[in-house]
Formats: C-alpha cells, structure tokens, sequence
C-alpha cells in the first residue's frame, strides 16, 4: 500500500508543483495519475522514493514513511520505469537489468541468471542479453527497463510516463503486454501518463489532476466516464469526443 | 636542408644516445618532468572536476580559475617560482612541476566536468532511482562515460607539459630542451634543431598513444551508441566538440 | 617600484614588441580559420586533411618551432617574424579545428529553412551560418588570444625582445619584482584582449546578450 497524506511541494524557486495531495493506493493495484505536463505527478511519483522530498506532509509504504528510510535501499526495493528507460548506455542489457542484484553483491552468474529469467519474463530472446541499449529499438528498451525494476523483485513499481516515447503501434502492445504480466504479478503501481486512453485501459482507480496536482476527480475508469465531476474532467477525458464515444 | 641532415645524423649516432648527457638519459629526464607534472595535475583536476560535474557547483569558479590559469605566462611563471622559492634555483624541478601541473589542470578540468555533464540527464537520474548511491553513480557511471572525454583532456595536456618542459631547460634542468638551449650560444643550429625534432617526436608518439587510450576507455556500449565514426572526436558528443577550443590552451 | 619608473621605457617598447608579435598571429588565424573550417565543413576529403594537419600542427611544440622556422623560411633566428609565423600556424591549427565545428553546430533545420525561403549559398553563409558559428568561434578566439599573448614570451629563449625579456633577465639577476612586472603586463594585455574580444562579439551578435542565461544543472 501507497499512502500519500497531506503532502506539498514548493521548489526552491518558489513555484508550487503540488498542493495538500492525499491518495491511498492499496496493496495489488493500479492507480493512474493523469494530467498535462507541469501538473505535479511526475513530482508526487517521485516523492514514494524519495527522487523528491515534500516540502510537508509523509508518504507511506504500508507502515512505513519513507522519510525515515536511507533513499538509497528504498529505491533498490521500488521498482521504478522511466520515459526513456534510462538504461546506462556503457552496460549490456543483462548488467542493466541485473542492475539492483549487481549493486547489492550478487555474484555475477547468478545476475546473468536473474536477467535471463526476466528478459523471458518481458517477452524477449535471451540473445539480446549481451547487446547494448543503444543496439535496441525503443520498445524493446522499455521492456528491459520494466525487467530491470522487476529485477529486485519489489513490491511496488513506479512508471513514469513509460511507453510515452514509443510509437503508437507498439504502445498499444505494450500496454496490453503489462496488463497480462500484472495479472499474474499483482504488484502495486503508480503509473504516470497524459494519455487517456492508456490512463482508462491500465488503471483500476484514475486520477484527473489538475496544475499544483489538485485532483479533478478520482475513480475507477467507468466512474469518471459515466459521471465526469465537472467540466474540466469532461474536456481533458474527451468525453464529447466521437472517438471516445466509439471506445465505449 | 644542410642543418636538417646534421641534425638527423646527431640523432642517428648511436654514440649520442648513451651517457648521462646522452639522448637516451634527455628523454628519460623529459618524461620524467612530464610524468610527475600530469600526475600531479590529474590528481587535483580529476577528482574536483567530477565534484564540479556531479554536483553543479563551483562551475563558474572553475570556469574563472581555468581561464585565468591560462593567462598566465609559463616562462615567467617558472622563472618567478625559482628564483622567489630560493631552494627554487637548486632544486629546479619543484618550481617546473609546479608550472607544469598549473598548464595541465584547465584542460584536464574542463574536460572532466563538461565530460560528465554531457552524459543524458536520464542516465543519472535513472541510476539514483534505481537505488545507486551517489558515490556509485560517480564510480559507476559518470566516471566510466566521461572517461573518453576526460582522456581527450589528457591528450591536450601532455601536449603541452611534454612543449612546456622543454623550457624546464632553461632553469638548468635536462630534457631535450638542454640540446636548444645549449646550441644557442654556441650558434650550433643542427644541435638546436636535433632538440626540436626530438620534442616534436616525442610529443606526436604521446598524442598518439592516448589518442589509443582514449579508443580503449570508449566503451562498447557507448561506442554502438555514436556510430563507427573514427577520429579524435570519438566519444564526445557533439555539442562538447563544437567547444573543444576552450579545452585546449597555450603551450610553448 | 624605482625600478618600474626608472625603465618605463623600456617596459613601454617591449609592451610594443609583444603587441606587434601578437596581434598578427590572432588576426590571421581567425581570418584564415572561417574559409578553411567552411571548406573542411563542406568536403569530407578536405576535412580529414585539414583537420589531421592541424592536429599534427597543433602537437608541435613552439620553442622548437620558433628554432625550425628559420631554417624552413631562411629567416635569421632573431628575426620577430618566426615568432610571429610560428603562432600563427598554431592559432590556425587551433582555430581551423573550431571553425570546422562551429560550423558543424549549425542546426541542419535552420539551414533548410534558409534555403527554403530562398537564400543563396552566399547569401546562406554571410546571414545564417557565420553568425551561427559565430559564439564557438568567439570562444576559440578567446583562447587563441590568451595563447598567443603568453607564448610570445617563450621567444626571449631565442633572443627575440618582448615583455619575456623580464623573465629571462629577471632570472638572471634574480630580480623578482623584473619577473614581476612581465607577468602582470602580459595578463594585463590578456585581460585587455579578452575584453575586447567579448566586446567585438556582441557588437557583432547582439542577440548573445538575449539568450546569455547559463542552464541549471540539477
């Protein structure tokens, strides 16, 4: 379980990036944070390993806040997806996934064994183990960062907007790709998008922020469809859109 | 073309080579003036550019401490040093160490933090999410993908502390800066001449083989990343060549 | 201080000597450095010449330049101008290398877009790629100048009078504040050329000061 409770950011220059921000994300679940950019969700995702800290307010993990916790193992045990993978270019793919055993002194075989399982895991051929993420396409790049945060076996993934600079095409497999590896790994994820559609296809409780990450509503994908809070909602969800009247 | 020949006959005897004056001892003398400046320099340089490059501070301090290092005359400067420290003038290699590891910090410097501060953002920030602590980040990861660039920083600093030692010469020192300033006085240009071409020599096998260590230190991955392209450029990205000129500096 | 008022003089025409060994060598190199980096920029075969040559160039240490030229150019070893030839070529080796770069940092999309709304070749280079090129070569320069304004000195080795005659004299004598005096007049005369540079630049580009804002890092 996520707990974020009163949580505020102000940066040092003086900008407000979030606002007295609550939500419970409870064990197993997909919560999505949706919005434009610059509306605060990177910032608040961030704040669960501690990339950010808030300016007031905690964040819990189950009975944990995270304040109290050395960043650094934290993070070794919070599966994290970022937009461009952020894979180190001078490392093969199996030293990249095998990144958090590798850096918590597992010996080198039992990693290369760690990777091998993973890149299966993700969909992809053991062979690419030896190559570099600069020999990968996009999309095969976010499989390995999603088999690098699986690798510490955490309970909790972070995904930051993680199939937003794939191409439209492979999104979509992506995406319906997560939703069969979550069925059966059931972890607890915070996902960060502006899209949508992928915000109402992978979450079971969805988030529409506005700017200082002031929610706009919150609820399940048909909640917010049925019944938009208010106009806001209505125009950033598309509702009147005939695509998305198609969709249901 | 007369004193060309004179002077790669000089060379060429194997009778010059040996000796405490010999060509062999100069060179020895030479790399060692060289050697122990460069590891002075990149023991200073090295560790407080990756402090520059990882943390974003005191860049506009190294930026001015660089530029105004390079303003400084080396020739005055080695002479101020030897005569103000007074043991200057005996033991002349503590001032010439000195004035040549001065030469060699900026471009070491400035390569290494504009090294590691060319490395994509997402890169680090990727790491520390992971759960690299920032000592791992350094050692890890800027240190391994700035290390082509921080090697081009070599190459131009042995360049000019290999130019520069030849001026060493001229406190008394050895080197093959003896055999010009020796041949002056006694008008011997062919001896003057050999001197030069040993410098130049030597200077182009040690660019050289750094250009070699810089290929070595570009890792695979990294390699793929920027293409097969061959050349000096290889492994610095290419808004950091567009300002290569601020790395490199005088050297006489 | 006696000293400095009793041979202002001399420190008035060494400061002259100095300026005229200098001010040639920065010149030519930038004016050479623009067509050479244009071509090198241009044509694959062209820029592998260039710039190896420059790279070989630019490995040559001076002092030994400053005793090789004479014998190549059939000077006599005291004559200013191996001094001069020789930063010369090192300027240029520098700046052939920087200008090829610059010239490379243009973004290809600005320059199709000039030629898209019709600018000749001429007319490309004058109005879009020489002013964008314009800060790199700005930068090199300024690192020429320095270089240059230091490394006159290194021709007092050689018997060739500039501001470095203090340091070999002073070295001599074992007079520091002789020393002294030749190393605050040759920064004094970087500071001074820099100044100038800068200032030449943003006469030259106004709209540096528009977007002179360093990124933050982190």
């Amino acid at each position: 379980m996520i707990r974020f409770d009163h949580v505020h950011k102000q940066f040092p220059d003086g900008t407000t990036a979030v606002d007295d921000f609550s939500l419970v994300v409870p064990s197993h679940e997909v919560a999505v944070l949706l919005g434009s950019s610059g509306c605060g969700k990177t910032t608040l995702m961030r704040m669960v390993n501690r990339m950010v800290d808030p300016t007031s307010g905690s964040v819990w993990i189950d009975d944990d806040n995270v304040a109290d916790l050395d960043p650094v193992p934290l993070r070794r045990r919070i599966g994290y997806v970022m937009q461009n993978a952020g894979l180190l270019p001078h490392r093969t793919i199996a030293d990249n996934i095998a990144t958090v055993p590798l850096l918590e002194g597992v010996d080198k075989k039992t990693a290369r064994q760690k990777a091998d399982e993973l890149l299966q895991l993700v969909g992809m051929s053991t062979s690419t183990a030896d190559r570099y993420p600069s020999q990968l396409s996009g999309g095969q790049r976010q499989r390995v960062g999603v088999a690098r945060a699986l690798a510490a076996d955490p309970n909790i993934l972070l995904m930051d907007e993680p199939f937003g600079a794939v191409d439209p095409l492979v999104r979509r497999d992506l995406q319906s790709w997560l939703l069969e590896i979550q069925a059966h790994l059931a972890k607890t994820i915070l996902f960060v998008t502006h899209d949508v559609d992928e915000a109402f296809l992978l979450g079971d409780q969805v988030l529409v922020l506005r700017e200082g990450a002031e929610i706009a509503q919150q609820g399940t994908p048909d909640e917010i469809l049925d019944h938009p809070a208010d106009d806001f909602v209505r125009t950033f969800v598309g509702i009147d859109l005939p695509s998305r009247r198609r969709r249901r | 073309m007369r004193f060309f020949l004179a002077a790669l006959e000089f060379i060429a005897d194997p009778a010059n080579w040996a000796g405490p004056t010999g060509i062999g001892a100069r060179l020895l003398e030479h790399l060692l003036y060289s050697g122990l400046a460069l590891v002075l320099a990149a023991l200073i340089a090295i560790p407080l550019g990756l402090y520059v490059g990882h943390t974003g501070r005191g860049r506009e301090l190294a930026v001015g401490v660089s530029g105004a290092l390079r303003a400084m005359p080396s020739l005055g400067l080695l002479t101020f040093l030897a005569v103000s420290m007074g043991f200057g003038l005996r033991l002349s290699i503590i001032p010439s160490t000195i004035v040549l590891a001065i030469l060699a910090i900026p471009p070491l410097l400035a390569n290494t933090y504009a090294g590691v501060e060319a490395i994509d953002e997402t890169v680090v920030d990727g790491a520390r999410s992971t759960g690299f602590s920032e000592g791992q980040i350094v050692g890890q990861v800027e240190l391994p993908l700035a290390a082509p660039m921080i090697v081009g920083g070599l190459r131009s600093a042995t360049l000019q502390v290999i130019a520069t030692a030849t001026v060493s010469a001229y406190l008394g020192l050895g080197g093959f800066g003896r055999y010009i300033l020796d041949g002056l006085p006694i008008r011997n240009y062919a001896l003057m001449l050999a001197g030069s071409l040993l410098v130049m020599a030597l200077a182009l096998v040690a660019d050289g083989l750094l250009a070699l260590l810089q290929r070595a230190v570009t890792t695979r991955g990294v390699r793929a990343a920027t293409g097969q392209s061959l050349g000096p450029d290889r492994g610095r990205p290419r808004e950091q060549r567009a300002t290569s000129a601020s790395t490199t500096g005088a050297q006489p | 201080m006696n000293w400095l008022s009793s041979n202002l003089d001399q420190v008035l025409r060494l400061t002259l000597n100095h300026l005229a060994m200098a001010i040639p060598p920065i010149v030519i190199s930038l004016l050479l450095s623009i067509p050479l980096g244009w071509v090198a920029h241009r044509n694959r075969v062209a820029r592998q010449l260039l710039l190896t040559g420059s790279g070989i160039l630019y490995a040559l240490p001076s002092l030994p330049l400053f005793v090789l030229l004479p014998i190549i150019i059939a000077t006599k070893i005291l004559d200013p101008l191996n001094v001069v030839v020789a930063l010369s070529l090192y300027g240029l080796a520098l700046m052939v290398r920087t200008a090829t770069e610059a010239f490379d940092s243009v973004s290809a999309e600005v320059r199709d877009s000039a030629t898209a709304l019709g600018h000749s070749m001429g007319q490309r280079f004058w109005r879009v790629d020489l002013p964008l090129a314009g800060p790199p070569l700005l930068a090199g320069l300024r690192v020429v100048s320095a270089s240059t304004l230091s490394l006159v000195s290194v021709g007092a080795l050689v018997g060739v009078p500039s501001l470095g005659y203090f340091f070999t004299d002073g070295y001599t004598r074992s007079f520091l504040l002789e020393i002294g005096v030749g190393i605050i007049g040759t920064v004094l005369l970087a500071v001074i050329f820099d100044v100038a540079i800068q200032l030449g630049g943003r006469l030259f580009m106004p709209w540096l000061r528009a977007t002179d804002t360093r990124r933050a890092r982190r």
